[in-house]
């Protein structure tokens, strides 16, 4: 598998089945290295899985994922580039934070050393002795960016990172995102918020019903304007659009492209330069993306 | 890898206070078992040997430390696969439920190092509790009641002399844990199948139940297939008391039990490999 120096993780033709219900089909994009890449999508759309599927929980899926242009299936090596937050923050609540970061520690060969550092970094260094049963969301929530940066891993995968915080949790876990990206580190998070992506991401992936509506890795920012494009042939229409430098395909579905257009632009420019191909048949400007994309 | 592995897992289950029950009911409760048989040794004499009294003279007592052991171990080594799988139960299913292998899985560790480590550590929790359940009782009992000549009923009353008994019980603590060990692995075998912990030993007590009194029902079928169950050997250490020892039958319990310990292992490692951690 070749693929660019640039990408960290390519994923190619995924697809996963509970039962007989898809939940994800043959999705393909790659992730650069040192990006912020968000999978957005509304609840059931195959975000989580795509990290059950990195994060070996999940076991029975088809396609591949090449890691620094090796599958992943070869062998589970690629785990320690890897620091991962998989749905709520799970530890063993009997237990000190120290001693679940010991247990976790072990596994990767870490030096105990690292706890006090990790511990440091999301402030628990003065509540590491006490158990995890007494902490309270947010601070599990620290703890489980603690536990996945333990082993000091490449990338970190974050599903759902806010979900349970307050507005300031909300806050320093931005930072900390930020910070780390800052570091050197390549992030994966799983949102369903349009807004966290447009404050936080480089990248994006829109998934829908285990689809991937996304043509390629672009930043959206929500004070774009976003238009829905139906098309006759769509890729005789993207290969038109992409020579447009003003706008950005951002998600494509059967004959259904979204576009987003620069403000610098009026729309009545671009719906002139649009209607020249007799391929796009209707063009309307979408006043509410997150709507469109989850209705 | 599979030393720290071990490590952890002992580290798991020395903090859980369920690990503690098994210990503290035998802690407490032997003593007072013990007790009431020094203080109703008379009656319980009667009881026992109430008919031999017309045709021998007894003198002293029979009853003595010795004696109260092998009641004791008879009496509770029904209730003993209670205690021996609440390791067993919890070891896998309790982290599919607390949802603490979302993060331990996703490890460059291999499911399969993980899962010995937890087997190997249901069977040397079960070897634990049963040393002490057999060799606590022993003590307490010498303790409280002295040593002295066991009298068993084998081919009508079988007096073991004082220097016959101790390796005796070791036998026995050998074949009723090789029999609590299979049963162990069964509840570790339904423990990578359910996401809580109840389930693995409401199974397992049921199977040892329906076992037991597949043994005692006295038809042909459940007489044939008896042979080929674990749960028929439940009280083969009976046998241990046995003169001469019957180690034809001890030979079979130990090819039975290990052939269903190998089957219920084969099927944990077969399904927790392919097991889709979704919660």
């Amino acid at each position: 598998m070749k693929t660019s120096k640039k990408t960290l993780l390519s994923i190619s033709g995924l697809t996963k089945k509970y039962n007989q219900t898809k939940a994800l089909e043959n999705i393909s994009f790659d992730i650069p290295n040192k990006s912020i890449f968000a999978l957005l999508g509304p609840n059931g759309s195959g975000k989580s899985t795509i990290i059950k599927i990195l994060s070996r929980l999940t076991t029975d899926w088809t396609g591949d994922i090449f890691h620094n242009g090796q599958s992943i299936k070869l062998s589970n090596n690629y785990l320690k580039d890897f620091g991962f937050i998989i749905e709520e923050p799970c530890f063993y609540e009997y237990l000190s934070a120290r001693d679940n970061l010991k247990i976790l520690s072990r596994l990767t060969n870490t030096p105990f050393e690292r706890i006090e550092i990790v511990l440091e970094l999301v402030d628990l260094i003065h509540r590491g002795n006490d158990k995890v049963g007494n902490y309270s969301y947010g601070m599990k929530q620290r703890l489980g960016i603690a536990q996945a940066l333990l082993h000091d891993p490449k990338i970190l995968v974050l599903d759902e990172p806010n979900n349970g915080l307050d507005p300031i949790g909300i806050n320093q876990m931005a930072d900390l995102i930020f910070r780390l990206n800052n570091n050197g580190k390549t992030i994966l998070l799983s949102t369903h918020s349009l807004i966290e992506v447009d404050r936080l991401c480089s990248h994006v992936a829109i998934l829908r019903d285990g689809n991937l509506l996304i043509e390629k890795e672009m930043k959206i920012n929500t004070d774009n304007k976003f238009f829905r494009v139906e098309v006759g042939d769509s890729r005789e229409a993207i290969s038109f659009l992409k020579k447009i430098d003003y706008i950005n395909i951002i998600a494509t579905e059967k004959n259904i492209l979204i576009l987003s257009q620069d403000l610098t632009k009026s729309s009545t420019d671009l719906q002139k330069e649009i209607r020249k191909n007799k391929n796009i048949k209707s063009i309307h400007q979408e006043s509410d993306l997150i709507k469109y994309f989850y209705d | 890898m599979i030393k720290s592995l071990l490590y952890n897992e002992f580290i798991k289950v020395l903090n859980k206070k369920r690990t503690y029950i098994g210990f503290i009911l035998i802690l407490v409760f032997v003593p007072i078992i013990v007790l009431s048989i020094g203080n109703g040794a008379g009656y319980l004499e009667n009881k026992i040997y109430g008919q031999l009294r017309d045709s021998f003279i007894v003198f002293g007592s029979l009853t003595n430390g010795y004696l109260a052991t092998y009641l004791i171990i008879a009496i509770l080594i029904g209730q003993m696969p209670f205690l021996a799988t609440i390791v067993a139960s919890e070891i896998v299913s309790g982290e599919y439920s607390k949802g603490t292998f979302r993060m331990y899985l996703s490890r460059p560790v291999s499911r399969n190092l993980i899962l010995i480590s937890k087997l190997i550590i249901v069977n040397i929790y079960t070897i634990i509790i049963m040393f002490f359940f057999i060799f606590y009782t022993l003590f307490v009992s010498i303790v409280f009641l002295g040593k002295g000549d066991l009298a068993v009923f084998h081919m009508g009353l079988l007096f073991l002399g004082e220097g016959d008994i101790l390796w005796r019980f070791f036998l026995a603590f050998n074949i009723s844990t090789l029999v609590m060990i299979t049963i162990s692995n069964l509840c570790f075998m339904l423990s990578t199948f359910f996401k809580n912990s109840v389930t693995p030993i409401i199974i397992t007590i049921s199977a040892v139940f329906i076992g037991t009194a597949i043994s005692f029902i006295p038809l042909k079928i459940f007489e044939s297939l008896n042979p080929y169950l674990f749960t028929g050997y439940i009280d083969l250490f009976l046998t241990a008391f046995y003169d001469p020892v019957p180690w034809y039958l001890i030979r079979n319990a130990v090819m039975v039990c290990s052939l269903w310990s190998i089957v219920f292992i084969g099927f944990s490692f077969y399904h927790f490999s392919k097991k889709e951690i979704l919660e």
